[in-house]
């Protein structure tokens, strides 16, 4: 016979023993790899979601402007489209749906995804869902009204940002029909309206004009863009033999001057900067509504910081003279959200004759509704104008010279009155050139129309990195079913020593004809190598029952942590092979290490059953003490440092609660080790048994203790309800926060911004006080995102939330009473000081502070960490460094509110043309919450299951005690014990083992989150835990019932005569 | 030549050291069997083990021709176990997973590798059963065998290797005393025929009378009756 048959002998004998070894290291393997298989399967839910939800889109070009729909007709393969976000009504029961995508397409849309051209006006199946809507029924459109001029300019309307356009719905397109069409993806509901193109293009004023292109291939030809995409204008200036080069925003950015000055040289190129001046006075001689234009040159004369030269015209209308002290009265447009009248004093320098660039109408931009306009009394300027001042004098200038200024000052003098955000010139004069194609092309060439707001971006390539996920789903599970794992191997080794321990004897004959102690290892080595792979195979099958059970989960009972019920089960055959490799690479360690202890038995202790000479108890004892009272000593040292924060809550919660349950568990087995005292019932007769095999039983007691630990513990974290008056809080003592889907520009604090919003009539409002951010969207950088956030939402926080000083802070860069004033610090390294969530920092973001973060294309540096506060989706930058990095977002957006939580319903109404929606803090914590609770209630399930499984395990432990002292119970029987007697011992012996468990577990977990529950304002545990802790020695005692059985049922006395 | 000089043995306990054997010396030539008898602690299977390389004393020294096992390496004393000793035990040891034959090979199974003695080996097994009455059983488990002829599977699984010293703890001690007398007879015709000296030790006076000379175990040394 070889060695292979006796280990094939061996196996398929102690079949029983050995498939409960298959089992427990199949449960280990199923655990690993069905938790691998989570987190593929999330990975590639995500994925697939993203990608289906792009329809046949491999690129996409966006504009920060509209630019030519003919521009679609040059790039092959190109559809285009108006995309937005708007707010939806239903106009007959007023359901309302905001931050609804809105795509304007027609037939190009269709085609290009391959799919039956849609003419009405179609809903996704979620938006249908929401508004209650169906076929026929008459909806409002809410958008933003699209505008080339800056809304924060003077020229800028913000009386009324939006259109609403009154639509009747089509059809409702499902996914499969590209109802969830999303370029951003996003796990949850796609609340998406297609509109068809040509309405929606009229409705907003940009006839044949649309602001995203589809590509079918990645490739861009960046020089199909024009000028005019860019929202570029050249004005050809025969007088000068030159050009004017403008903005359709009025305003030349700094990027555009420097790509003009790269075109043809700076030289050759002036900067213009004209401005309405409400007044120009001397004395109190004034003429109203003048424009008045910021110069490099002027025929030569000088330009001083604060001289001033008048047109003839001017001149003689104020009758002025040399040396005369001029004052311009203008208008500005003050960040914070106010219109102010400024004023500037000038000294008369010269007047200029009524000829050249005193009359040239050239140096002013088109501003929509006055340089149009036929008398100044029709103008329609976007702010507040006395027509009353309007002499029939200014209407004859305005007749004649039309746009021509009447004032001229130095550049520096103007930009530093006027300069904005979004650019220090109104105009570029670029002369020696009569060639206006020739110039059209090079300052083309010179232009990257990135810099000026058209991206092209490879929308498969983001969805494959953001769908890697903020959430390493696998590492969660594996790290929550860690215990699982654990309690199922050393389930797989004890049942791996129990049949060891059968098979002493059999050993010992081997060794007395021959085999030496290694050759025997060998054989069990191989034996062990066996049982672990077919306990791979077998796990590798449940692994994706195991997943497809926790994919369930997640789509059901768990719901709350992901967002969506769309992730379904990917099975990888990677996750799959490392889960086996795992466990069987374990599994066989805990066969090694067992076969470790039978190095010490003798052949004749083999031969006579046992597995080496017993260690004296009481010196075993002593050492197992020993090691009781240093484990404790650590675990109370711990949990002092993390209520001292001298470690984290985290780092002290687990090192304490470890060698807290080292302590106790050693404390029990050496109590068991060293079992002393009379023994005068039945019940302590069963109790003693325990310490019949002290280590089977410390075991035991492990088990149920370590998986009570985690349950207990895992609930005891749960977040709860935060208080929204603290200002100290997660909600800052703000109870209210808004999100504006338009951007109010108006102050709302101010008596004439709610009277420009329309909230003057708001009674109760003056108690109530905003505290106003800008914001840059991007994507959701908390966890109710799954996807990993590659460009997360900034919020700019002005000065006054700043000096407040509210929330608390986990860490910050150096130690400053205020944390918040570290967002004003200069960046250094081009990074803008950024604060985030100390939760999104670390799980979503993976940074820390210090870290740097690109963000929608700027360089944040994280200076400091809330704590548990409602800024999870966003980092937060100062406002003045918002403006910087991002001077295209207007407005402000975000609004947190400080006043009775009634006033909430009125804003919204009130702001409703805004999409202005109000929540409570403490409801927007209690979202973040959820998703965290709901993870701690999937991982606290994890435990319940490893509870289950350590009780299992307990109840197969118990029943081979009883297998194995049947010799002795024979004996009890033999004086008169009757089977209920035996049953009764056997309970109690299990109940000990179950309630020693518990209490170990619970009290060690009790003291281990001691610190976080006190930091965290103390949060008792739900009645669930009192119910599962009750449950889990039920289900422990329900185990013993096959041990219980064996009793009553084995012929004890028979097996008695038979010995 | 078995010879065990001085052997004494004792083990540790709380109260100090507790000694079994007491400078015992025997000297046995091949051939040669005898038994021992003794009162259950007497030291009998200590003596036993330790004659048979599976417990060293704790003072003293015993060599089989001269070659004290001892001092060999695990590996070594491993293999002096499988080719000079044969033991038969009161509960036979077989492994309840392989047949009567396989049982009887087990020693086989770590012998020296050598071809020519492979075939030889499973002839001899099956002479070895056919001569203690069992060759009809050879596909048989220990499971369904009797008492009397598990045990003689163990003597066959004894002799397979050809051993110099048969061992025999209580071999008949779980026997009745038709089956006893049978493994008393095949232990001294095997005995006759190998010329392997045979040590037997038991509880049983009838046994051990049927051996040419007999010692008993009384306080830890040994005496000739």
């Amino acid at each position: 016979m070889k060695t292979a048959t006796l280990i094939r002998r061996n196996l398929l004998y102690y079949r029983r023993t050995n498939l409960a070894v298959i089992l427990g290291v199949a449960t280990a393997v199923a655990v690993l790899s069905g938790a691998l298989l989570v987190g593929d399967s999330v990975r590639e839910s995500l994925r697939d979601l993203a990608l289906a939800r792009l329809g046949r889109t491999q690129g996409v070009v966006t504009g920060a402007q509209f630019f030519r729909e003919e521009l679609s007709s040059e790039v092959a393969g190109s559809a285009p489209l108006i995309a937005m976000q708007g707010i939806v009504t239903h106009e007959k029961d007023g359901r309302r749906a905001a931050k609804v995508s809105i795509y304007g397409v027609d037939d190009r849309f269709w085609r290009f995804n391959g799919i039956g051209s849609q003419t009405g006006v179609e809903l996704s199946e979620a938006l249908a869902r929401k508004l209650g809507a169906a076929s026929a029924d008459s909806l409002l459109l809410r958008v933003e009204k699209p505008s080339a001029i800056p809304l924060e300019s003077l020229h800028g309307r913000k009386e009324d940002p939006g259109r609403t356009i009154r639509l009747t719905a089509g059809g409702i397109l499902d996914a499969k029909h590209l109802g969830e069409f999303s370029l951003q993806p996003t796990q949850g509901d796609v609340l998406a309206m297609f509109v068809p193109l040509r309405r929606l293009e009229r409705d907003l004023g940009e006839q044949n004009r649309v602001n995203t292109l589809l590509l079918a291939s990645p490739d861009f030809p960046q020089d199909r863009v024009t000028l005019e995409d860019l929202g570029i204008k050249v004005r050809a200036l025969p007088q000068i033999d030159g050009f004017s080069v403008e903005s359709s925003s009025g305003i030349v950015s700094d990027a555009l001057a420097g790509d003009v000055a790269k075109a043809v040289g700076a030289r050759n190129t002036h900067g213009v900067f004209t401005y309405l001046a409400n007044s120009i006075r001397i004395g109190d001689r004034e003429i109203p509504y003048s424009l008045v234009s910021a110069v490099d040159w002027l025929d030569g004369r000088e330009l001083a910081v604060n001289s001033i030269y008048l047109n003839e015209w001017a001149a003689k209308e104020l009758s002025a003279k040399a040396g005369d002290a001029v004052t311009l009265d203008y208008y500005y447009w003050e960040p914070s959200g106010s219109l102010t009248t400024r004023s500037a004093a000038f000294q008369l320098a010269g007047i200029l004759p009524m000829s050249g660039i005193a009359i040239d109408r050239d140096l002013t931009p088109e501003y929509p509704g006055i340089t149009e306009a036929r008398t100044i009394g029709d103008w329609d300027p976007p702010f507040p104008i006395d027509l009353k001042r309007v002499r029939p004098r200014d209407e004859d200038y305005w007749k004649q010279y039309r746009t021509a200024p009447k004032a001229f000052i130095a550049l520096a003098t103007g930009q530093k009155l006027w300069a904005s955000r979004f650019g220090k010139l109104t105009s570029i004069r670029v002369e020696g050139s009569s060639d206006a194609d020739e110039f059209a092309r090079k300052l083309r060439a010179a232009i990257d129309p990135a810099q000026l707001g058209m991206a092209v971006f490879e929308p498969r390539a983001q969805v494959l990195q953001s769908a890697q996920g903020s959430t390493d789903f696998g590492q969660y599970f594996t790290y929550f079913s860690f215990f699982l794992v654990v309690s199922a191997l050393l389930l797989a080794g004890l049942f791996f020593q129990l049949g060891i321990e059968q098979r002493l004897r059999e050993i010992g004959a081997l060794r007395a004809v021959g085999f030496s102690a290694a050759r025997i290892r060998r054989v069990f080595v191989i034996e062990g190598f066996v049982l672990a792979i077919a306990g791979a195979v077998v796990g590798t099958a449940g692994a994706v029952g195991y997943a497809a059970f926790l994919m369930y989960g997640l789509r059901t009972w768990w719901r709350g942590a992901v967002g969506t019920g769309l992730l379904t089960l990917h099975v990888s055959a990677d996750s799959l092979a490392y889960g086996a490799i795992g466990g069987v690479a374990m599994a066989w360690l805990c066969v090694v290490a067992t076969l470790r202890s039978l190095r010490k038995s003798t052949a004749r202790d083999l031969l006579s059953g046992m597995r080496g000479t017993p260690e004296e108890p009481a010196r075993e004892s002593r050492r197992l003490r020993i090691v009781a009272v240093i484990a404790a000593l650590g675990g109370v040292a711990m949990v002092a440092a993390a209520f001292t924060r001298a470690i984290p809550d985290t780092g002290g919660f687990f090192g304490a609660g470890a060698l807290l349950l080292t302590a106790a568990i050693c404390f029990e087995w050496a109590r068991l080790r060293a079992q002393t005292g009379n023994v005068t019932t039945v019940i302590g007769l069963g109790v003693r048994n325990a310490s019949h095999k002290p280590g089977r039983s410390a075991l035991s007691i492990a088990l149920i203790a370590s998986a009570v630990f985690l349950v207990v513990a895992l609930d005891a974290f749960r977040t709860p309800t935060v208080s929204a008056s603290d200002p100290k809080s997660g909600a800052g003592g703000f109870p209210m926060i808004a999100e504006s889907q338009l951007p109010l520009v108006w102050n709302p604090n101010t008596p004439s911004g709610r009277e420009n919003l329309g909230l003057a009539n708001i009674g109760d409002l003056g108690k109530v006080r905003f505290y106003a951010f800008r914001l840059r969207p991007g994507e959701d950088s908390s966890c109710l995102n799954l996807y990993e956030p590659r460009t997360p939402r900034v919020l700019g926080a002005s000065r006054e939330f700043v000096d407040l000083g509210r929330f608390s802070f986990t860490e910050s860069i150096g130690s400053v009473k205020n944390p918040w004033t570290l967002l004003d610090a200069e960046p250094s390294d081009g990074a803008i000081p950024a604060i985030g969530d100390a939760n999104s920092i670390t799980y979503i973001l993976h940074k820390k502070v210090g870290d740097v973060i690109d963000a929608n294309g700027a360089k944040l540096r994280i200076v400091a960490a809330l704590d548990d506060s409602i800024f999870q989706s966003e980092l937060i930058v100062s406002d003045r460094n918002f403006v910087r990095a991002f001077p295209e977002e207007q407005g402000f957006r975000v609004f947190l509110i400080d006043g009775p939580a009634s006033i909430g319903p009125k804003l919204e109404e009130s702001l409703g043309d805004f999409g202005f929606d109000v929540s409570s803090t403490p409801e927007r914590l209690a979202a973040y919450h959820r998703v965290e609770n709901t993870y701690l209630a999937t991982f606290q399930a994890l435990g319940g299951l490893g509870l289950l499984l350590g009780t299992l395990g307990l109840g197969a432990v118990l029943l081979r005690n009883v297998l194995e002292r049947r010799k002795e119970l024979a004996l009890l029987r033999a004086v008169g014990y009757r089977p209920e007697h035996l049953r009764l011992m056997v309970i109690a012996e299990n109940g000990f083992l179950l309630i020693a468990g518990t209490v170990i577990g619970a009290v060690c977990a009790f003291i281990a989150i001691a610190p976080a529950f006190f930091e965290r304002g103390g949060h008792l545990p739900n009645p669930s835990l009192a119910l599962l802790l009750l449950a889990a020695p039920a289900a422990g005692m329900a185990a013993s019932l096959a041990a219980v059985r064996a009793v009553s049922r084995a012929p004890l006395l028979e097996t008695l005569s038979a010995e | 030549m078995l010879e065990a000089r001085n052997v004494s043995k004792s083990y540790p306990t709380p109260r100090g050291p507790l000694a079994i054997l007491n400078d015992v010396s025997l000297s046995l030539d091949r051939g040669d069997s005898i038994s021992i008898v003794g009162p259950s602690g007497s030291g009998k299977s200590t003596l036993l083990y330790i004659l048979g390389a599976l417990e060293p004393p704790t003072s003293g020294t015993v060599t089989l021709d001269g070659r004290n096992p001892f001092t060999l390496s695990d590996k070594e004393l491993s293999a002096f176990r499988n080719k000079e000793v044969g033991f038969v035990f009161q509960d036979h040891c077989l492994l309840p997973q392989c047949t009567v034959f396989e049982n009887v090979m087990i020693p086989e199974m770590v012998a020296p590798p050598d071809p020519a003695v492979g075939a030889s080996a499973r002839d001899r097994a099956r002479k070895l059963l056919d001569q203690v009455g069992l060759s009809h059983r050879l596909e048989h488990r220990p499971g369904e065998l009797s008492g009397g002829e598990k045990q003689r599977v163990a003597i066959a699984r004894a002799l397979i290797r050809s051993p110099r010293l048969l061992l025999c703890d209580e071999p008949t001690g779980n026997l009745d005393r038709k089956s006893a007398s049978h493994v008393a007879d095949l232990l001294l015709e095997i005995n006759r025929d190998s010329k392997a000296i045979l040590i037997v030790v038991t509880h049983s006076a009838e046994l051990a009378a049927r051996f040419p000379k007999s010692f008993e175990l009384i306080e830890g040394g040994l005496e000739s009756r």
